[in-house]
């Protein structure tokens, strides 16, 4: 009886797997290139200047990787809200498509990390 | 002062350990005045723990900067009240918090049973344990007490942490998360003293329901947090601390309807140790991924060195339950076997793997990136669909079940009394189901279902307070007569209340965005909103920038709304206001958020139209009124427990 319903609960739970697959890729920009056309999420720290206007044509922004010492840049396209706590220097992650070296992210799907919340920012301030 | 906080918790350390120690040492060698002095120390422990806080406390009233936690977490312009609350808004004073309520739990549980010698003899070693890893932290690894050059001023505190439920939702969560090592320590002193009657089970009833019902309202506080200040337009986001906080909860729910069967008919001894052994490492394993920061999260807490130990936690409590649980498996054995699977036990099984299996699906959820990471080297995520998926799947036949399982006899039930008990309820639902796809609910079919279940619940709860009363010949009489039982149903129908509120509120919601110019205004189902200027206001310690809105219906004004941003200096950075009218007549909301405010004036106006939002609130204040009669002391329970254990020797 027990046996059954576990079973029948793990057959929802595969049969959800291999119909939605396994979930969404988080990776940084110095990887981002391999899944070019996929739906990831982007995690990276903003640099550079915060160009356009994320309701009117959308803002552009430079995205690399949060650790390591990686070179590569992503250009991202993001409408939608935009955070608070967004601006140059800050951690965030976005979900979208790279589409022709631009990731373009869905809109409103932009969230921010900030690492001064439970902790004063000691390197990023 | 620094140095009284810190020998106030070296104290606490040392008084834990020897509840730990001496504790374990009495128990084994059955020494009575050794467990005596054991129990004393752990209240002891509460007092030192107490002088700690209050060190703490003292520090962050005169913003002492000088201690590096006050001034991580205020600053000279930080109101009183937030400041105060800055004790929890950091690690180590969130740590400190633990050890205040697992101290002050544990004092007054031990000094409750002081006369079951037997059943407290093994639990007080337990709780010592608990707390020793938490005085651990706060002694050597995490201390609230380092002091430092006092800087001009404190960094502040993250505006969005500036909230009157700043004040209320940390320690509601820690109270019930904490409250779960209550009847996790006398389970497991009871398998260690070899004792599996539902003793255990009778003694902590209270604590777990007490504890259940301050984890649901915490999270239902932070649930209204988020709502009415972060600014999204939402109130759950399957994010992974928001998911540290369901888990356990969900496993309590679990743990709350399996021991009614232990109590009626001595089954699932077994699956009831399993399941408080999960909701207390749920409820560690919580707290550490709050203060981990190991999972990405927009609660986003920065790494910390506490991640290695509270893990290290973890897999020691685990290891040692199921350990515990394993060697006494022969006298956790029951003969009592389930006679039907249309039975009231029955109905109690299926609830409870629903809510298990929801409860390790989140768990997986939440995982998964730290599981494809070690894997293959690379992180993914699940995110709202995959949540959705199982909260559909195992939340709807559970909203159900809470229909069908009051109503189904104990041991077997004939069909056709199930027929005849079922009519008018299945009835009602039927109807409600019928004209909700008439009025153009079918649109979200998980929504549809979610009303037409709930319809039937209520149906079914109301059946049996109109049976009852008819029964006993007056409402009062007849909750008096069964605390419990229809203290439980009250929740259920808070229960019903929320799953109307949030099938309302995220299957059937409008959301609309528009930029707009002085007097332009734009449509949300069926309400106008006009941008009629810009107000300017300086706060204490922050300058708020905020639009007027104009909101009408077919012509009519209805209210003006103030959504709008504020800018901390101190913090250097902004929050959002949102502005939310709520509609009495819909029971829904008009929530209004200024996503962008330029220069010249031109407003990013975004509406969300909420309906039937405010049940899911309502719904919390239905739920503790049900907790508080399930809980309230009861005459005739007592005086039936004293009769069936005098005839047991203690």
């Amino acid at each position: 009886m027990i046996a059954l319903s576990v079973a029948a609960v793990l057959a929802i739970f595969i049969v959800y797997t291999s119909i939605a697959g396994a979930g969404t890729p988080e990776i940084g920009p110095s990887t981002v290139g391999r899944h070019a056309g996929e739906d990831v999420l982007l995690v990276g720290t903003v640099v550079g200047r915060v160009a356009g206007d994320a309701h009117a044509g959308g803002m552009r922004f430079l995205l690399k990787d949060d650790h390591g010492a990686a070179a590569t840049r992503t250009r991202v396209l993001y409408s939608g809200s935009v955070p608070d706590l967004f601006r140059t220097g800050r951690q965030i992650v976005v979900e979208g498509t790279l589409r022709n070296g631009t990731f373009v992210a869905k809109p409103g799907s932009l969230v921010t990390k900030c690492p001064s919340k439970y902790t004063p920012a000691k390197s990023n301030a | 002062m620094a140095d009284l906080g810190r020998a106030a918790l070296l104290l606490s350390f040392a008084l834990v350990a020897y509840a730990l120690v001496g504790g374990s040492l009495a128990a084994w060698k059955r020494r009575r005045r050794l467990a005596f002095s054991a129990q004393n120390a752990l209240v002891a422990s509460f007092a030192t723990t107490l002088v700690a806080s209050i060190v703490l406390w003292i520090a962050l009233w005169r913003r002492d900067l000088s201690f590096v936690y006050v001034a991580q977490h205020t600053s000279r312009s930080l109101p009183l009240g937030y400041a105060l609350s800055a004790f929890w808004g950091g690690q180590e004073g969130s740590l400190l918090l633990w050890l205040l309520i697992l101290t002050g739990y544990a004092s007054l549980a031990v000094l409750l049973n002081r006369r079951s010698r037997e059943l407290i003899a093994w639990t007080v070693p337990v709780l010592g344990g608990i707390a020793v890893f938490f005085a651990l932290m706060l002694c050597f690894v995490s201390s609230p007490f380092t002091t430092a050059a006092a800087p001009a001023d404190g960094a502040g505190m993250v505006p969005s942490l500036q909230n009157p439920y700043m004040l209320a939702h940390p320690p509601m969560l820690y109270l019930g998360y904490v409250g779960l090592t209550i009847p996790f320590a006398f389970a497991m002193g009871a398998l260690l003293a070899r004792r599996t009657d539902e003793r255990w089970i009778v003694a902590t009833r209270r604590w777990t329901l007490a504890a259940w019902t301050f984890l649901g309202v915490g999270q239902l506080l932070g649930a209204h947090w988020a709502y009415v200040e972060i600014g999204w337009g939402g109130y759950y986001a399957w994010d992974p601390v928001e998911n540290a906080a369901l888990m356990p909860w969900l496993a309590a729910t679990a743990f709350l309807h399996s021991v009614m069967i232990q109590e009626k008919r001595g089954m699932l001894k077994i699956w009831n140790v399993t399941l408080v052994s999960l909701a207390f490492c749920l409820s560690v394993f919580g707290t550490f991924l709050t203060r981990s920061g190991v999972i990405n999260s927009i609660h986003s807490f920065s790494q910390s060195s506490l991640g290695g130990w509270f893990l290290g936690f973890i897999v020691v409590v685990t290891v040692f339950s199921v350990a515990l649980i394993y060697v006494r498996l022969p006298l956790l054995r029951t003969k009592t076997k389930l006679e039907s699977l249309v039975s009231r036990e029955a109905t109690f099984l299926y609830n409870n793997l629903l809510l298990v299996a929801l409860a390790l699906t989140i768990l997986w959820g939440v995982v998964y990136p730290l599981l494809t990471q070690a894997v293959n080297g690379e992180t993914r995520s699940v995110s709202k669909p995959y949540y959705d998926f199982f909260l559909h799947s195992f939340g709807l036949p559970l909203l159900l079940l809470m229909g069908i399982g009051p109503l189904v006899a104990w041991r077997r039930a004939s069909l056709r009394a199930l027929g005849k008990t079922f009519a008018v309820p299945a009835a009602v639902s039927v109807v409600t189901g019928a004209v909700l796809l008439g009025l153009g609910f079918g649109s979200s079919p998980p929504g549809l279902l979610a009303y037409t279940f709930s319809a039937f619940v209520a149906a079914s709860i109301a059946l049996e307070f109109v049976r009852g009363r008819s029964a006993t010949g007056s409402l009062r009489r007849l909750v008096a007569r069964n605390r419990r039982r229809y203290g439980g149903y009250i929740v259920h129908a808070a229960i019903v209340l929320l799953a109307i509120g949030i099938a309302g509120s995220s299957a059937y919601q409008t959301i609309r965005e528009r930029s707009l110019q002085r007097g332009q205004s734009m449509q949300a189902a069926g309400y106008t909103l006009t941008y009629e200027s810009l107000e300017t206001r300086q706060l204490q310690n922050a300058q708020q920038t905020s639009a007027v809105i104009n909101v009408s219906r077919s012509g009519s004004h209805v209210t003006t709304l103030h959504p709008g941003k504020s800018w901390f200096p101190v913090e250097q950075s902004a929050s959002n206001d949102v502005s939310i009218y709520h509609d009495p007549r819909s029971l829904g909301d008009v929530y209004t958020i200024a996503d962008g405010i330029s220069k010249n004036g031109t407003l990013d106006l975004k509406v969300l139209v909420k309906p039937l939002v405010n049940l899911v609130w309502a719904a919390g204040f239905v739920f503790v009124f049900g907790s508080l009669v399930a809980m309230w002391p009861d005459a005739v329970e007592q005086r039936k427990l004293a009769d069936r254990y005098a005839a047991v020797p203690v």
